[in-house]
């Protein structure tokens, strides 16, 4: 046999390999089953119009609040990074490698569940989701807007202060605008992150005007005894995350031709 | 020039003693070095030779590691010295360039303006049309930098310097990263604010600029200045060793 016939007899056998699998596994499973517990139309409609306008809104309001406060956050926790002045550098050190470090949940409790107990402040639920999510996002945004104004020439400070602009408003002006172009398409992906990580919140007890998707789709498959209603919640967020990581693509390429 | 019976009371920029080290790299090794007020100054060497460093010392991008920088009189090495305000009166043209990418033309030659000497909006813009006149470029005034040649590019960030209206200034080797056919547009900018008058000090590998509108040429090698005079002097019958091997590699 010929190298030639090997190779193309492998590849036959490649393709055989899969029509066998697809057949087995479309002759085996049990159809009706499948489709009555994962794509079953009548408790799919059902969730029409609540998954949207309730639970895809929490989800997408609480996204927001903790984008923000982490932006912020991290846009300060990233500037004390490149400070001269030490103790301003080591805390924001710490605090990035502490909040990198613990998982996103334990954060939440300690937020939502840590300081009721111990201070006995009894605050807003969004004010927990806001902490909560935000305390952790800011840590990682921080270390990508760092990466995004270290990114920008030192040459463009230098032009600033030779205009006799001061640190703080070459900073403003020139050095950060620049920075979130450089790191809007990582930025993305931690929305992405953060649209996902959102999931997590129910262990604060949302209830029902307050629930996001996964708990409107838990809070179902317990009623109805049905998977279907994940399935629907796992679309909704698909349908908002895809295009975004699709945008990231785009953001990224257009960046790397204007260079 | 000023006659040499009547001396200006200081000098537009003198340096005493400067001293310049990069960790163990000592890059200036007891400079003094002065430039008249309307003087044009040119400064060449070969690379490493301390020049641009010398340079960017004057308006404080560097620190001095010690010696006395002095401005229009003013002492800018003493602590107390306000440095922002020293630098708006000194403009500063780099090699690169480095126009601010993410602004028009028009508000690069704005920001500063506005934000520094806190001109109002309209003031502003016509000190910006004005000096984008100068430099021939008034048709770019909405251009961004990435759409513009670099010869273009120098001539803007001129022009931005010039918009601050500065008592000096610094160029730090201003034609290096332009193509050949783009540098005369730059010279020529440059030369006419050596007619109107401009104190300059040019840190530059342009010999036949230097001879043409130098007053005064001052030849670095290895941190110290080596020699100086009137551009004809230097340029054509250099007294040192190092000078005479450094016009033949160049000239």
């Amino acid at each position: 046999m010929t190298k030639r016939q090997r190779q193309r007899l492998v590849r036959g056998a490649l393709y055989a390999v899969f029509v066998l699998v697809v057949l087995v596994v479309s002759l085996v499973a049990d159809w009706p089953r499948i489709q009555h517990s994962f794509f079953n139309l009548e408790i799919a409609a059902e969730m029409f119009p609540r998954v949207v306008t309730v639970a895809a809104r929490n989800t997408l309001l609480y996204t927001f609040l903790a984008f923000t406060f982490g932006l912020g956050l991290g846009l300060l926790l990233a500037l004390m990074r490149l400070s001269t002045i030490g103790p301003y550098r080591w805390f924001a050190r710490i605090y990035i490698e502490i909040f990198r470090g613990l998982p996103a949940l334990l954060t939440i409790f300690l937020v939502g569940f840590g300081l009721p107990i111990a201070f006995g402040v009894r605050w807003n639920i969004l004010v927990y989701i806001t902490l909560g999510l935000g305390l952790v996002s800011a840590a990682y945004m921080a270390e990508t807007i760092r990466a995004g104004i270290e990114g920008v020439p030192k040459g463009q400070m230098e032009a600033a202060r030779s205009l006799g602009m001061s640190y703080s408003r070459a900073m403003m002006s020139v050095v950060i605008p620049q920075g979130f172009r450089i790191v809007i398409p990582p930025l993305t992906n931690e929305l992405v992150l953060l649209i996902k990580d959102t999931s997590l919140l129910f262990v604060l007890g949302t209830t029902a005007t307050t629930m996001e998707l996964l708990k409107y789709g838990r809070d179902l498959l317990n009623q109805r005894f049905n998977p279907t209603p994940l399935i629907v919640v796992g679309l909704v967020y698909l349908a908002i995350t895809v295009p975004m990581t699709q945008l990231v693509g785009v953001l990224e390429r257009r960046n790397q031709r204007a260079r | 020039m000023t006659t040499a019976s009547a001396p200006p009371a200081t000098h537009a920029i003198e340096v005493r003693d400067l001293h310049k080290s990069f960790g163990d790299l000592e890059v200036l090794s007891g400079i003094d070095f002065t430039v008249g007020h309307g003087e044009v100054v040119c400064v060449i060497g070969p690379s490493g030779s301390g020049k641009s460093t010398l340079l960017r010392c004057v308006n404080r991008l560097e620190e001095p590691t010690s010696g006395q920088i002095f401005i229009e009189g003013e002492d800018i090495t003493h602590p107390d010295a306000d440095v922002d305000a020293l630098r708006s009166r000194i403009g500063m043209v780099f090699q690169s360039f480095n126009l601010f990418p993410h602004l028009s033309v028009l508000r690069n030659l704005t920001l500063a303006q506005k934000r520094v000497k806190k001109r109002p909006k309209p003031e502003a813009i016509e000190v910006a049309k004005r000096n984008l006149d100068r430099v021939g470029l008034s048709d770019k005034i909405d251009a961004f930098p990435a759409h513009l040649s670099g010869g273009q590019q120098q001539r803007v960030a001129i022009a931005r310097a010039l918009s601050m209206d500065p008592d000096m200034m610094l160029f730090d080797e201003p034609t290096s990263a332009l193509d050949p056919e783009l540098v005369g547009e730059v010279l020529e900018v440059m030369r006419k604010l050596v007619d109107e008058g401009m104190t300059m000090m040019v840190v530059t590998h342009e010999m036949g600029f230097a001879r043409e509108v130098a007053d005064r040429v001052v030849f670095m090698d290895g941190g110290v200045v080596v020699e100086e005079g009137p551009p004809e002097q230097i340029l054509a019958d250099p007294q040192h060793e190092r000078t005479r091997r450094f016009l033949q590699m160049v000239l």
